[in-house]
């Protein structure tokens, strides 16, 4: 290529750029259109938009609330000092409000609001009762209410006291009052409950940190106190801190790593810019191209693309390493086939991901492919043209380094198939996997008791598991979930250890509703003239009572969740779905093992349009869905990537793959023998691994005899060791698991390297012999 | 100690009359006869009604445990109130919202004016041979659900009188009340 067609070229790629750069910032103009669901990265006909609106309609309360638990010897004091502070904090503006005195409870009165419809909601006993004797029986209970002290009795609206029946039925909070607080028995003591209400969203992060330091300041004068806490709010501020935490520090010294390796080898700071320009703009162009292809863009697929996308770094080191060491003599031409294969071994391997099924994998494939390339024609267009400073240092440096790193011995393709026998058949035998929720939980382990023991202590369902029942209209619905329902009474009553909560407990269907009212007008007939009667009252007290039925309308589903009342079940109702129809929730609550899920599970299959959803194990499912697919990409890409070197190394393709795929069977061997669990997080980490293990055993064998190579290898893992390895360190289970794989690989790709060397007079490449 | 600021607080607000007679003494007279039993005429008049609800029984009363309410006429029911619990004949709990009425009732039969200052502004008047206690909620909540109480009494309370806002009225006149010993 002449030099002026070359020239033409690196202006057509900054162009390209510049276009990029328009077209995202075009497509980012209200904000990155990012997913986080994990379905979201899931085959279109596999996700269930249905599933996800009812984890997030049974996940606000959660995420809006925060629920605390005082535990004191001195309570009342304690207590109320919690709740002025926190108070406070809502006086700033930064809660939306708090309660936790007793009058904050404010329960309105349900007899206000739920009177007019009292007379078409009867318990299945009073139904029973009045079928069987008119409901003669109930005649002396009754009376018995008139003349509680305690009781409220309307002899003309209700003189039977059906409302109260009816009331009796609906689950009530286990919190009461006690002392004037807010109040919780259990456990043979009395905890105190403060709830909080956020006012927005509960990762801000002004209303944490004040939040956070309200508790803290509290705790210092308070230190005998116990206090529980549950909320998303809590979750999110700790991962805040957390990130933040280890930002400063392992990312801090990953940083100051990188710095000082680069710093000290080219002893120029320009390196340093320079090697960030090619990242730069591979990551420019990724980003463009899979979001125009795309349309969104998985919060996954952006955190492993981008660190993908840290296999471009080889490019720049390996050009720059030459460019250094070679002065005036460096052409990029003699680079340019180890280049070439680097970036077309990395892409096949990408390529093959992006045909798995799995959107997400293809997704995050392509955007480190098109990261990758986009590097790699920065690096190969623009590097050279910039000017570098060469100092005489990295020269010597490159000399001693190889020197040093001359092996004894040799690996043999025997000792090295045989090796590889050996590993794989003990990591067979011995490596096992976790798909498990808690990979994607960075929450301390002190918060998650708190919020097992709340949740325990209030015996609150977390909404995790529940029946999600369709149907075509709200009464077929509520006559589906009656269905379930009665379903579900037998289950329990034959042993089953759960609870559920479901709106046709509260909202009969139409049907039913006019049966209560016929059974209603059935028992104001001889029994309510007894009752009037017994009572001393004078008879028109039954003609008042009688005229209220003719006012008696029916209890719809939407004036009940319009309730006070009826709110607390909003989360339950999922309103219309897309194909017309209407979709509920039976939240269930109490046992939790295999048994019960597998009862429950028999149970919706045995009825029509209902679904039994555990969104632990649904996810823990889809965790290791992405796991076995990546791990079938993996070996596939291995496979791909042999044959391609087979064609141009032949006999020597063995010693290119043994660093990447050695590395990855020694990282599968440590975590064998370590008891580490195979996981979806690992697994991205062992594509990094082939990717930077591929680069380094190309370019071992291509320029075999240079020590320039060499540095650019150990400059290519090391770096990367600092920037990914010391994620190793972090207590978020995902990025620990990267980073331990990363940590173990590249040492063991850096370790390989050198075992398989070609040696002296061996056939390299011709033109780089000459160089020598 | 909040306590001792609430009496100082209580300590204003009764009337300069009865300065030599506070709530304090009344509590401390109240609770000389720890347990007692007696018969009770209770008298309800409901607002939409023309005529009331009248019951009579017997009860017994000890102190700080519970009080039992025995109603004769015009039905027999036994009803056990508990600081935690209103259990009726059948031994069922109250429904709902009743255990809050239970407790006030509970509180006001004992004279457990701490707890009832924290809802109530109390007003004593009177001497300690016939003192009067007027109890009107401080919160809307509680407005909406009772408009005034009166306790009237001597060594033992002996009337009991309390409207809703709505027009209802009860009242309850204990007498024959006899201090137990055996408790």
């Amino acid at each position: 290529m002449t030099d002026r067609g070359y020239r033409r070229l690196g202006w057509l790629w900054l162009a390209a750029l510049a276009l990029c750069a328009l077209w995202l910032g075009w497509m980012l103009r209200q904000g990155l259109p990012a997913d986080t669901d994990l379905t979201a990265l899931l085959p279109a006909d596999r996700q269930a938009p249905l599933v996800e609106k009812a984890d997030r309609e049974l996940g606000r309360g959660f995420e809006n609330r925060f629920l605390l638990l005082l535990g004191d010897d001195e309570r009342v004091p304690t207590t109320q000092a919690l709740g002025r502070s926190l108070q406070r904090l809502v006086d700033e503006g930064q809660l939306a409000g708090v309660d936790w005195r007793e009058l904050d409870l404010a329960d309105a009165d349900p007899h206000g609001w739920m009177g007019q419809w009292r007379y078409r909601l009867l318990t299945p006993q009073w139904q029973q009762a009045i079928d069987t004797d008119g409901g003669s029986t109930l005649v002396e209970p009754a009376l018995r209410r008139l003349f509680s002290p305690t009781a409220r009795p309307e002899p003309v609206a209700d003189p039977f006291g059906l409302l109260d029946a009816w009331l009796s039925r609906l689950p009530r909070s286990p919190i009461g009052a006690a002392d004037g607080l807010l109040t919780l028995d259990a456990e043979g003591r009395q905890w105190s409950v403060l709830i909080g209400e956020l006012k927005g969203s509960p990762y801000d992060l002004p209303m944490q940190n004040a939040l956070h330091s309200a508790l803290e300041r509290f705790q210092q004068q308070h230190p005998d106190a116990e206090l529980l806490r549950s909320g998303l709010v809590f979750h999110a501020a700790a991962g805040a801190r957390q990130a933040k935490r280890e930002m400063s520090t392992i990312g801090a010294a990953s940083l100051l790593g990188v710095l000082l390796v680069i710093g000290f080898v080219f002893r120029s700071p320009r390196v340093l810019l320079q090697l960030m320009v090619p990242l730069l703009a591979g990551s420019l162009f990724a980003l463009t191209l899979t979001l125009g292809i795309f349309g969104r863009l998985h919060l996954l697929t952006l955190a492993f693309g981008a660190s993908l996308i840290g296999i471009a770094v080889d490019y720049v080191l390996h050009l720059q390493c030459d460019r250094v060491i070679d002065g005036r003599q460096f052409r990029l031409r003699r680079l340019m086939p180890s280049l070439t294969l680097g970036l077309i071994s990395s892409v096949i391997a990408y390529v093959a991901q992006a045909l798995t099924p799995m959107p997400g994998l293809r997704q995050m494939a392509a955007f480190a492919a098109f990261g990758l390339i986009g590097a790699w024609l920065t690096v190969v267009l623009w590097l050279p043209r910039f000017t570098l400073h060469a100092s005489p240092f990295t020269a010597r440096l490159a000399t001693r380094w190889w020197r040093l790193c001359q092996p004894r011995w040799r690996l043999s393709p025997w000792l090295a198939l045989a090796g590889a026998l050996v590993l794989a058949t003990f990591c067979g035998l011995r490596l096992t996997s976790d798909d498990s929720l808690e990979l994607l939980n960075p929450s301390p382990a002190a918060l998650m008791q708190d919020e097992q023991r709340v949740q325990q202590l209030l015996d609150r369902d977390t909404g995790s598991r529940y029946f999600l029942v369709r149907a075509a209209d709200t009464q077929s619905l509520l006559t589906r979930l009656d269905m379930l329902d009665g379903s579900l009474d037998r289950a329990i009553a034959d042993g089953l250890q759960v609870e559920y909560q479901s709106l046709a407990g509260s909202v009969p269907t139409m049907a039913e509703q006019q049966a209560n009212l016929a059974r209603v007008r059935k028992l104001y007939g001889a029994p309510l003239d007894a009752l009037v009667e017994r009572a001393g009252l004078p008879a028109t007290v039954a003609d008042e009572a009688r005229a209220r039925l003719q006012q008696a309308p029916p209890l719809t589903l939407a004036e009940w969740l319009e309730t006070p009342l009826g709110s607390l079940q909003q989360r339950l109702w999922l309103g219309k779905t897309d194909d017309g129809g209407v979709a509920a929730t039976v939240v269930i609550s109490g046992a939790r093992d295999a048994r019960t899920d597998a009862t429950l599970s028999t149970l919706a299959d045995s009825l029509p349009k209902v679904e039994y959803s555990d969104r632990v194990s649904r996810i823990g499912g889809l965790l290791g869905e992405l796991r076995r697919h990546t791990a079938l990409w993996v070996a596939a890409a291995m496979a791909l990537m042999t044959l391609a070197l087979l064609w141009r190394y032949r006999g020597r393709a063995w010693r290119v793959v043994v660093p990447p795929f050695g590395a990855t069977l020694i990282v599968l061997t440590a975590f064998a023998v370590g008891g580490v669990p195979l996981n979806i997080f690992n697994q991205l980490g062992l594509l990094l691994i082939l990717g930077i293990g591929l680069d380094a055993g190309i370019f071992n064998v291509e320029h075999a005899r240079k020590p320039a190579a060499w540095l650019a290898i150990t400059l290519s893992t090391l770096t990367s060791l600092l920037a990914f390895g010391m994620l190793a360190f972090s207590a978020t289970p995902a990025l620990h698991y990267l980073g331990l794989t990363c940590l173990i690989g590249l040492a063991s790709v850096w370790a390989l390297v050198p075992w398989v060397r070609p040696e002296a007079g061996h056939s390299t490449p011709r033109r780089e012999s000459e160089h020598v | 100690m909040p306590f001792r600021r609430w009496w100082i607080t209580l300590l204003l607000l009764v009337p300069l009359s009865a300065q030599a007679f506070d709530l304090d003494d009344l509590q401390r007279q109240l609770a000389a006869t720890p347990s007692l039993a007696g018969s009770f005429e209770q008298q309800r008049e409901l607002a939409d009604l023309d005529s009331s609800l009248s019951s009579q029984g017997t009860f017994l009363f000890e102190r700080g445990k519970r009080v039992v309410w025995q109603l004769e006429q015009p039905v027999e029911e036994r009803i056990e109130l508990t600081p935690q619990a209103i259990t009726d004949g059948s031994g069922e709990n109250a429904p709902p919202g009743g255990e809050q009425v239970a407790q006030l009732f509970l509180q006001l039969l004992e004279g457990d004016w701490q707890a009832l200052e924290s809802r109530f502004t109390l007003a004593l008047s009177g001497d300690r041979d016939d003192w009067q206690v007027a109890l009107t909620p401080k919160e809307a909540a509680l407005r909406e659900r009772i408009a005034e109480i009166h306790l009237r009494g001597s060594d033992t309370i002996d009337h009991l009188d309390m409207r809703t806002p709505d027009g209802d009225r009860l009242k309850v006149r204990l007498f024959d009340q006899h201090p137990l010993n055996d408790s």
